[in-house]
């Protein structure tokens, strides 16, 4: 076919056994040592992505809705899952998926969010995973450390979240191990956000908030640091002053990218992701600013889940902070908000009883 | 047919002959539905027309699909100086601003208040009713009608059109015998009482602001700022709030209007860190 023949179908087919190193620096796939099909397999264009065959899935036991009726698809992706990659809307076997309901219905609740401030990003998650109506476990891990400097917030599908996590790791490492250098969040995030790409439209869901520090050598650390302190206490700054001097310090420091299944990727100073996040929002709105300390950062990244978990019912049970600096992640403790209720219920009643005192008294 | 013999159904015509005698049925007000004491509930439908069954076959997906969008904010708390009723003022058709001045506080009478989000029309609407409904109430009893009495009168009102495509999401603020109260009704005829509601689609945004900083025993000054906070969190954060903060204070003389401050201003105030 002319087709195969433009993107060297066939070179790239007998090269997949060995274990030679594409020479692009873009390389984005590793070399593969199986011998079955696997998820990425060694091809030298950008942006070839695996799609799964249709047969593996219709041999799978669980049923999970992806029909078999796309003949025409699994008879041609059967021979060249390379090729299907490029003609991606036709040919995707989970296209056609959605008249057959699935056994459970999706939900994705959850509480996450994280903001940047002068002490590095703070990151907070609830630990309730939902599934439509019933708590499937109440102690997940929503915080996911990626490597020692970058840490992702998952929120939509539990299982997909896992995956890319681990898969978007995996990436990162072998671009360390290649380079001698971490991948700055920046291109984390468009690492992500293009591996997520081919899923579009299709029933993947994951929302992703990447938090990391991007760090540079020990001088340039040095100086940012002093230089940062000094602006958060000189608060005559405009924000959009700070804004500036920042950029133009150097290209090292806290960043936070939001990226999702849908295509989006966003970088900014907060977010807030989750069925739980409007409640988290206008708390941390009215808390957060550069200048924060990193206890009055956890203090509002706390109350701030708190509150989500309070009205939302998919978000509740523990929350999980994470403190990303220029010397990599700290974990909180998890603490159990079902303490902080009962204080606050306290709290209530001593106040009630105290204004029944004071009426008396009068 | 024998169902009607059965239940005692009687045609509306039937009825108003009963009630009055022939020469006065022009004196009775056909929208007037409601009426303390009739056997019967009749509703300004005309028969043959089955709102429900249509609307059902609006949310079909993938076919013509009539959303009810509660575009707007309002909340409403108690405590110990009595109920703070704040609302913002934008009103949009879809994408398009309507007005940024819209009131959506209706002032029933000096003693009760209350709050619209949801279709404008069927607030607006529903509520002048209620005025109405409350003011016969005072002029045939001779005391003012309660706030619970006033929301029930409401709430039932929602329940005869039920599923029929109402869109109405109220608190009815007010100060009676009982005290402070305050009620929320909604379009499928819901009725709660409680010490705090917020209504609207910018309403998580404001539960979070007002659950944080509410204490039984704020001062009323604290109790104005918390109102405002409350409200401007949410504009600033749902686009489909805006405008001003309309605030009114229920206390136990009547309702008096605090304030009417523009949001775009307020955030400047609140969000220290923002621009």
């Amino acid at each position: 076919m002319a087709l195969q023949d433009i993107c060297n179908f066939q070179s790239v087919f007998e090269d997949r056994l060995t274990t030679e190193y594409p020479a692009v620096p873009h390389g984005k796939k590793i070399p593969s040592n199986y011998v079955s099909g696997l998820p990425f397999s060694n091809n030298k264009s950008l942006f070839h992505f695996y799609i799964p065959v249709a047969e593996y899935l219709d041999e799978s036991p669980i049923q999970f809705g992806q029909i078999s009726t796309v003949q025409n698809c699994s008879a041609v992706s059967s021979e060249d899952p390379f090729l299907t990659s490029s003609s991606l809307p036709t040919c995707l076997p989970f296209a056609s998926s959605q008249s057959v309901p699935l056994p459970f219905p999706m939900a994705h609740g959850t509480t996450t969010l994280a903001f940047m401030f002068q002490g590095g990003v703070m990151a907070a998650a609830d630990t309730r995973s939902s599934c439509s109506g019933l708590v499937a476990c109440p102690a997940s891990q929503k915080i996911l450390p990626i490597h020692s400097h970058l840490v992702g917030l998952t929120s939509g599908t539990s299982a997909d979240c896992a995956l890319w996590k681990r898969i978007l790791a995996r990436e990162l490492r072998l671009y360390q191990l290649r380079h001698g250098r971490r991948l700055s969040t920046s291109g984390a995030a468009k690492l992500l956000s293009h591996m997520l790409h081919p899923f579009k439209g299709t029933e993947l869901c994951v929302a992703a908030t990447l938090c990391g520090w991007d760090g540079g050598e020990q001088k340039n650390f040095v100086d940012s640091t002093n230089a940062k302190v000094s602006l958060a206490k000189d608060e005559r700054f405009s924000f959009s002053q700070q804004c500036s001097i920042r950029k133009k310090m150097n290209l090292s420091g806290p960043r936070l990218f939001y990226v999702c299944s849908d295509g989006t990727r966003l970088r900014g100073m907060l977010f807030s992701v989750g069925s739980g996040s409007p409640y988290a929002y206008s708390i941390l709105d009215q808390g957060v600013h550069w200048g924060l300390t990193v206890d009055e950062a956890k203090s509002i990244a706390r109350e701030a889940v708190y509150r989500a978990t309070y009205r939302d019912a998919y978000s509740g049970n523990c929350v999980d902070m994470y403190h990303i600096t220029s010397k990599g992640w700290t974990r909180r403790n998890r603490e159990d908000l079902k303490e902080e209720y009962y204080r606050e219920k306290e709290r209530r009643k001593h106040e009630k009883t105290e204004r029944r005192d004071v009426a008396f008294s009068d | 047919m024998a169902i009607f013999d059965v239940s005692g159904y009687k045609k509306y015509c039937e009825l108003r002959e009963q009630i009055l005698p022939a020469g006065l049925t022009h004196l009775v007000d056909r929208t007037n539905h409601y009426n303390f004491g009739t056997k019967t509930q009749e509703f300004a439908v005309p028969p043959g027309v089955d709102p429900s069954g249509f609307l059902k076959s609006c949310n079909h997906d993938g076919g013509v699909c009539i959303e009810m969008n509660h575009g707007t904010t309002t909340l409403a708390f108690k405590f110990k100086h009595g109920v703070i009723v704040a609302v913002d003022s934008r009103a949009s058709a879809g994408n398009y601003l309507a007005s940024k001045d819209a009131n959506k506080v209706i002032e029933i009478n000096s003693y009760l208040l209350g709050t619209m989000s949801g279709s404008a029309a069927d607030c607006q609407h529903w509520e002048r009713l209620l005025a109405k409904e409350c003011r016969l109430y005072r002029l045939r009893n001779n005391h003012r009608i309660s706030v619970a009495a006033a929301s029930k009168l409401l709430s039932n009102m929602m329940l005869g059109y039920r599923g029929m495509g109402l869109s109405m999401g109220s608190m009815i603020c007010g100060w009676d015998k009982q005290g402070p109260g305050l009620y929320y009704v909604d379009d499928n005829g819901t009725r709660l009482s409680g010490r705090m509601f917020s209504t609207g689609c910018g309403n998580s945004y404001a539960y979070g602001v007002v659950d944080s900083g509410y204490r039984e025993d704020m001062t009323v000054e604290e109790a104005y700022e918390l109102g405002r906070r409350g409200i401007t969190h949410a504009t600033h954060r749902d686009a489909y709030s805006g405008g001003v903060v309309n605030m009114y204070h229920m206390r136990e003389d009547g309702w008096i209007k605090v304030c009417k401050d523009d949001v775009s201003e307020l955030i400047h105030r609140y969000r220290k860190g923002m621009f």
